[in-house]
């Protein structure tokens, strides 16, 4: 029966089944993008987090704004003018003497009182050019009018991608180089189990006192050690219409790389997390071919591995071991020495040993060229045996295809 | 794995791993990824099989039947799946067009097996015993997982081909014999994403004898080709809607917030349609239906920005007008000019108009000569690549030939 008026008992009953409705239960889940855009908040790095609208970066960033113990301000750039953000102008008694102050709007006053906060300035692709351009002053000078926001103060942005904008939004190549660009997507999965009833509830990073020094020499030679070698991935500005708007190197966004991965090294972040905000800085190649860098430095120093080949750790994985083989085998021959070539073979005869043998056939071949005619072959070869035969098998595999007829 | 009973196999390592060092020096450029793969011995795979972290699952029997020489081109196929994110790109498939069931992962693990068979083996690598390829289901070649998905259907004649199973790397459906993403020796997102980087490098690296497909795969690895509607989209509305372009701020009329803060002046929303015209500039080698097509893209983004129609104005050579005359009939959009191949004289033309495009638009196939400066209004250039030319301008006839590519001041988004 409906009623002319809900009558306050029926209010009652809707308030019930809203709060039944609300009531949801957290679980604990790793959540890669949300500790990576930790971490660049921590770092203070302006984020533009690009996503389509209505797939959770606000309830994320409310989720951060807690854990940070910041409060969080938004700001929906769309529904405001350009003054919002570069001040209106209020004329006072004399302003040929004065000069005309830009007031800052209300929610800018209060968050330089508070001193710190989270700013998150939404849908910047729908607002209107000028407003983009007033919004952009904001986040890249962080000045409000007169005001400027205290250090205290970390400021997101987010964009919906250029193919689902309305309008043109896109940032200049200048402009693209000063954020962390981070892709925000939804996982399925954690939607659906959230609508059931139970929402992921993040651990996020805690930066370890002990071990800043560490991390800052570690990002040091993670970045330094490509771009000495690799000149070339210092600055490349983006080539093609496919590339405009996002992260390419440059010595500034190299920097926020290697400011990044002292954050995350100091947090103990994933490699996973790493590469979200690595490549979210200098884009994918080069960050690509740091995250490579950073596994060869992972891998043992070949100088420990002939030192004492005995016990010497090798990686599990195949590719890494045979890098971390070839990289004996370099030293070896980048200063040759009997005991030298004597421990590299022990080395590759415990290779053997312990992994897949067809891994080895390359360093060893490449060892065996650096023989000198004084030195004896040791002993420890004939632990090769076995790869010996495994090569001379594919030998005769690869002649059979050779000499078999072309048509099948 | 369990304890085995007297007369099953054990699984021969030697032989596998024999065919793993054959298939690294037939394909150089792959060992980083071969070496990748973690081997496990499983009794319920037919015969090998990879999931999605990179774990390899490989039968005794099946190893101990087959000679080297095609186990070495069964690795080299079992990797592929997992380099051309076939589990990703099937899931993403299943989701688009609703696909369910094994049914319809069989289909894509075929069409999958499709992708990878036509251009991986010879040169020194022997395809596998019953592979299945486009050209045994009467397909052409050279296509994509996702195109032949679309040709084939569960009919008659599939049914021998049921047998075969390369496992959730290769369709994302999950086996049971998979040890999951909790198992050990699995590689991350990050870490296959490195793999593939490097494998990537590899083939860039190698000019000349390395496949077709794989040098495709190399280009694209990490930046798919976008549509280029989209970037024509972005790129004409980026220009239309730029500041001095479409809805802006302007001092021209009071705010409303005027009355709010008496004494100040206030800029006021105004909305100024931009002005648009396209030049249509072709040498005949473009056909009918992608410049219909592109004109046609212009027209509605110019709309959809606010442009009127009167404001959208096309100027066209005469190569072209036997698409462009009716196109801009039946759209209502004025068509100015005519004559000329120089797109110098285009440019000027299009300038001298009163009042002047806010954004010139050009479909082109770049043969032409190009203003020495850059003109006062934006411009995007429509490039139709010419036959042959797909990958950097080359004229088999005269090698030094190299046409004039489209100057930086303009935004160049390729065509078709």
């Amino acid at each position: 029966m409906l009623l002319s008026s809900p009558s306050p008992a029926q209010l009652d009953v809707a308030d019930e089944l809203l709060a039944l409705l609300r009531d949801s239960t957290t679980e604990p889940r790793p959540d890669d993008q949300l500790e990576a855009l930790t971490l660049a908040v921590a770092a203070d790095l302006p984020v533009l987090l690009w996503g389509e609208p209505g797939i959770g970066k606000t309830a994320a960033l409310t989720q951060l704004a807690e854990s940070l113990d910041l409060p969080l301000t938004t700001v929906i750039a769309s529904v405001h003018e350009p003054s919002d953000f570069s001040g209106l102008p209020v004329i006072g008694d004399d302003p040929a003497e004065q000069g005309v102050p830009m007031a800052p709007p209300d929610w800018a006053v209060r968050l330089v009182k508070a001193g710190r906060g989270l700013l998150f300035l939404d849908e910047l692709s729908t607002a209107p050019p000028a407003v983009q351009a007033a919004l952009l002053r904001l986040v890249l000078e962080r000045r409000v009018g007169a005001l400027r926001l205290p250090a205290g103060v970390r400021i997101v942005a987010a964009a919906n991608p250029r193919a689902s904008a309305a309008d043109g939004w896109e940032l200049s190549p200048p402009l693209a180089n000063r954020f962390v660009h981070l892709q925000w997507t939804h996982d399925h999965e954690v939607v659906v189990r959230g609508l059931g009833g139970t929402w992921p509830r993040a651990t996020l990073p805690v930066l370890d006192p002990e071990r800043l020094p560490h991390a800052v020499d570690h990002a040091r030679r993670a970045v330094c050690g490509l771009l000495a070698t690799r000149p070339t991935l210092v600055h490349r500005l983006p080539s093609g219409e496919t590339r405009r708007g996002g992260a390419w190197p440059s010595p500034r966004s190299w920097e926020m790389s290697l400011r990044l991965i002292a954050f995350a090294t100091a947090a103990g972040s994933s490699r996973e997390v790493i590469s979200l905000l690595v490549r979210g800085t200098v884009g994918d190649g080069p960050g690509l071919e740091l995250l490579a860098s950073l596994d060869r430095m992972d891998l043992p120093d070949p100088e420990t591995l002939l030192a004492d080949p005995a016990g010497a750790e090798l990686p599990e994985r195949g590719d890494l071991r045979q890098a971390a083989l070839d990289g004996v085998v370099a030293a070896v021959g980048a200063r040759p020495e009997k005991s030298r070539w004597d421990a590299a073979w022990a080395l590759l005869a415990r290779a053997v040993e312990t992994g897949a043998p067809d891994l080895v056939v390359v360093p060893a071949t490449t060892l065996a060229a650096l023989r000198r005619a004084e030195w004896d072959v040791p002993p420890t070869i004939e632990r090769l045996a076995g790869a010996v035969s495994m090569s001379r098998r594919a030998d005769e595999a690869a002649a059979l295809v050779a000499n078999a007829p072309v048509a099948r | 794995m369990g304890a085995r009973t007297a007369g099953e196999l054990d699984l021969d390592l030697d032989k596998l791993f024999a065919a793993r060092l054959l298939a690294v020096r037939t394909r150089p450029y792959l060992a980083t990824a071969l070496f990748a793969l973690h081997v496990v011995e499983s009794r319920r795979v037919p015969t090998m099989a990879v999931d999605r972290h990179w774990r390899c699952y490989v039968s005794p029997v099946f190893v101990n039947r087959t000679p080297v020489e095609e186990l070495a081109g069964v690795w080299v196929h079992e990797v592929s799946h997992l380099l051309r994110d076939h589990h990703g790109r099937g899931d993403r498939v299943a989701r688009e067009r609703g696909l369910t069931g094994p049914g319809a992962r069989l289909l894509m693990n075929i069409a999958a097996d499709c992708e990878i068979n036509d251009d991986v083996f010879g040169d020194g690598l022997v395809m596998p015993e019953g592979a299945v390829t486009p050209d045994s289901l009467g397909l052409t070649s050279g296509e994509l997982m996702e195109d032949y998905l679309r040709r084939i259907g569960l009919g008659s004649g599939m049914q021998h081909l049921a047998w075969l199973d390369c496992g959730s790397g290769a369709d994302g459906l999950d086996r049971e014999w998979d040890l999951g993403s909790d198992g050990a020796h699995g590689l991350s997102a990050q870490q296959q994403d490195a793999v593939r980087f490097r494998v990537a490098q590899a083939v860039k690296g190698r000019p000349g004898s390395t496949p077709k497909g794989w040098k495709r795969w190399a280009e694209e690895a990490f930046h798919p080709p976008q549509p280029w509607r989209e970037l024509l989209g972005a790129a004409v509305r980026s220009a239309a809607s730029a500041s001095g372009a479409g809805e802006d701020y302007s001092y021209g009329r009071p705010s409303r917030r005027s009355a709010g803060v008496p004494g100040a002046v206030l800029p006021s929303l105004r909305r100024r349609p931009p002005r648009v015209t396209v030049i249509v500039d072709t040498s005949g080698s473009v056909s009918d239906a992608e410049l219909g097509g592109a004109l046609l893209e212009v027209a509605a983004i110019s709309r959809a920005v606010g442009g009127r129609r009167d404001l959208v104005t096309v100027m066209s050579c005469d190569a072209a007008a036997r698409t462009v005359h009716p196109l801009c009939r039946a759209e209502d959009i004025p068509l100015v000019g005519g004559g000329g191949t120089d797109l110098r004289t285009g440019f000027s033309r299009a300038l001298r108009t009163a009042p002047r495009p806010d954004v010139i638009v050009v479909l082109t196939d770049g043969q032409t000569a190009w203003p020495d400066d850059r003109p006062p209004c934006r411009t995007v250039v429509g490039l139709f690549p010419r036959d042959g030319s797909r990958g950097g301008s080359w004229v088999e006839n005269d090698p030094d030939y190299e046409p004039d590519t489209p100057p930086d001041w303009a935004r160049v988004v390729t065509i078709g």
